[in-house]
């Protein structure tokens, strides 16, 4: 198992946001988890990535067997966690280059393999940006500044291109895309699937699924799963949309 | 006047007497006294000092009689890795035996320590500053009682010298330094110079006054390097004046002393001129960081810009104060001047002052101020990519601090601000 959350509650400001959330994610699977605003997708997707804001009340989470919320973030992401932002952070004056370079370093220091010079880094951050099919100018600029909601998005997903995390999450990566930057996310999601590396895509609509096939789909709402399926229950929910859920769970 | 300001006049006046000066240099000279008997120095109540606090400077009384020979092996550390032309001054005089060879500056460029212009009447004159500028600003007064030596570098017209000129000023023996520096710049000449200050030892005190004269068409880069060490006391006031076509860019970074406050008064005194004013401060403890600008728009279509970052830790005070002023005449006038700043401790503190005076009504003129803390999102956003968070911080902080160095053209100059910039970081990010 290569992600087990169990019973996980959390809050913020006194807030409860989620309730007792499980899930389980193996090497190599794509879970999505869709549900309407205020389920708590965000808040899963910061609570496993550490942000700070957020206090976990109950639960305990397990990556790759460790306690991953014992873990500081950056420890969590130098163990192979990977959390695409839904709003990327502009960092003015830091390169592309230097924040990739310490990090990818970060990382490999982790696993114990020598760091990457310069030259070692450009040779290695080349291939990627072939591979996503990139802008090569992208490594020279200020991270995220000036870039457009799309440019960001995909610097998220060249940075995960660079990292080679074992559990990728995915907070509404599509939100605010057009029908173009999706497809190049989704092709960038793709072309980064292995039989080892994991997928969390946390989502409101169906748009991205479509382009990248879950094998998984869980309905966040209110704090919990309340249903689980195959990639039939995002065609059911566009159909239907989240108010027969809702309604489902308020009765109950 | 409190007893220990009374004390400090008094001590500065018998130096200023008994350095027996003639001439106009005389006159000049007890013209100055004559003002700083009267006024004292500053006190928090006026409004030019309420943020720079003088009464820890005051209790220190700087000779400014010690000039120790010092090894060229001891000036080494202070010099960059690029090829510069050197002239060395310690406590103030210029230093033949450690500069290079002033005879070698290429034609059209000479120098001259600025002692041999004060004892000349006719070259005096060059060298004293406007008598209301001068009444403005207590510190440029003091020089004016005691200035014993500095820099006279003058560009011919049609001049161009490629290789940086560093004027490295070492003080040591807590002496004081009161520098007084002229640079002429002829029609379409072209000089870049770095001037650098270091501590050895005990407090010092360097109070420079350096009026610079630039011509039409003619281009400058200047930098000032204030690097002093944590109880040191730094002034200083720039006089530039600017003709027509003509560009002058100047960069202030700041690292040291206890008190470091850099003036430039800026004149654009012709039509198309072009002026970059920028500035890096870094300061911790219970330093005092003050860049000021007073920058005059006289003609036609001036371009002005100003970018000043300041960085501060622990206690330290920064001030900034900044001034654009629009003549009528001068129509067509873009003036932009921006200040942001950074606090590492909830005790740090910034004041800032930019300010616009407009008396023209077509232009373009913008000012702007922003201090805060830095963005726990960015912060996140690194630690989420692996990186520690105190090195997520100082990646920050340096990338913050270190915007303004992109204007600078000269990679290997860039390169060098930069490293000793980081390195200063790193030391008072502990």
């Amino acid at each position: 198992m290569l992600l087990k959350v169990e019973n996980l509650q959390a809050e913020i400001e006194d807030k409860q946001i989620l309730k007792g959330l499980s899930i389980e994610v193996k090497p190599g699977e794509v879970h999505a988890i869709m549900g309407p605003n205020g389920a708590g997708k965000s808040t899963l997707a910061s609570v496993l990535a550490g942000r700070e804001d957020y206090e976990v009340t109950a639960g305990s989470v397990e990556f790759n067997g460790e306690d991953l919320l014992d873990m500081d973030p950056e420890e969590r992401a130098r163990k192979g966690l990977f959390l695409a932002f839904q709003y990327p952070v502009e960092i003015p004056g830091v390169s592309n280059k230097l924040f990739m370079q310490t990090a990818v370093n970060a990382v490999r220091e982790e696993q114990g393999l020598p760091a990457l010079d310069m030259f070692d880094f450009d040779e290695y951050a080349k291939e990627k940006i072939e591979l996503l099919d990139m802008r090569a100018d992208l490594l020279d600029r200020s991270v995220n500044v000036g870039f457009s909601g799309g440019e960001k998005k995909r610097n998220d997903i060249f940075q995960m291109a660079l990292l080679e995390p074992k559990l990728c999450i995915m907070d509404e990566t599509d939100s605010g895309l057009d029908i173009d930057a999706l497809r190049l996310v989704a092709n960038g999601v793709n072309s980064l699937k292995t039989p080892e590396r994991s997928f969390i895509i946390v989502t409101h609509y169906q748009r991205l699924l479509d382009y990248i096939k879950p094998d998984y789909v869980h309905v966040l709402y209110n704090g919990r799963i309340v249903k689980s399926g195959g990639f039939e229950l995002v065609h059911e929910l566009e159909e239907h949309g989240y108010d027969d859920i809702i309604q489902q769970h308020q009765e109950a | 006047m409190s007893p220990v300001a009374k004390k400090a006049v008094d001590f500065y006046l018998a130096q200023s007497q008994a350095m027996n000066s003639q001439g106009a240099l005389g006159a000049l000279r007890q013209q100055a006294c004559a003002r700083l008997a009267a006024e004292g120095f500053p006190t928090l109540k006026d409004e030019d000092w309420q943020y720079t606090r003088l009464s820890g400077f005051l209790q220190n009384l700087f000779a400014n009689d010690q000039v120790p020979q010092l090894s060229a092996e001891q000036i080494t550390p202070y010099l960059p890795d690029f090829d510069v032309f050197k002239l060395v001054f310690v406590n103030g005089r210029f230093q033949a035996a450690l500069s290079d060879d002033v005879s070698q500056l290429p034609k059209g460029v000479s120098f001259e320590p600025s002692a041999t212009w004060l004892t000349n009447d006719e070259k005096a004159a060059n060298l004293f500053v406007d008598e209301t500028e001068m009444a403005k600003e207590p510190f440029a007064n003091l020089n004016s009682a005691l200035m014993q030596d500095g820099f006279v570098v003058q560009v011919a017209k049609n001049a161009f010298m490629e290789m940086p000129l560093l004027v490295l000023f070492v003080h040591t023996g807590g002496q004081a330094d009161h520098s007084r520096n002229l640079v002429r710049i002829g029609e379409n000449a072209e000089i870049s110079w770095i001037e650098r200050h270091v501590s050895m030892d005990a407090a010092s005190f360097c109070n420079a006054v350096t009026m610079i004269d630039v011509a039409q068409n003619a281009r400058v880069n200047q930098i000032v390097m204030q690097q002093m060490n944590d109880d040191d006391y730094y002034f200083a006031n720039q006089y530039i004046s600017q003709a027509e076509s003509s560009v002058f860019n100047t960069f202030f970074v700041s690292t040291g002393s206890q008190i470091a406050r850099h003036q430039n008064h800026l004149y654009m005194n012709g039509e198309h001129i072009e002026s970059n004013q920028n500035s890096a401060c870094l300061a911790a403890a219970k330093q005092t960081v003050d860049s000021r600008t007073h920058t005059e728009h006289n003609e036609v279509a001036g371009l002005s810009r100003q970018l000043h970052k300041f960085v501060l830790f622990d206690e330290a005070v920064g001030v900034f104060n900044g001034m654009i002023r629009v003549d009528q005449k001068a129509q067509k006038t873009d003036g932009q001047m921006d200040n942001k700043n950074l606090l590492l401790s909830d005790k740090a503190k910034m004041d800032t002052k930019p300010q616009l005076e407009i008396y023209a009504d077509d232009v373009q003129c913008s000012h702007g101020s922003a201090t805060g803390q830095i963005d726990k999102n960015q912060i996140f956003y690194l630690q989420a990519r692996g990186i520690h968070r105190e090195h997520a911080i100082r990646m920050i902080t340096e990338a913050f601090l270190l915007e303004p160095l992109e204007e600078l053209s000269k990679a290997p100059v860039r390169s060098w601000l930069m490293a000793e910039l980081s390195q200063q970081l790193q030391k008072m990010n502990g």
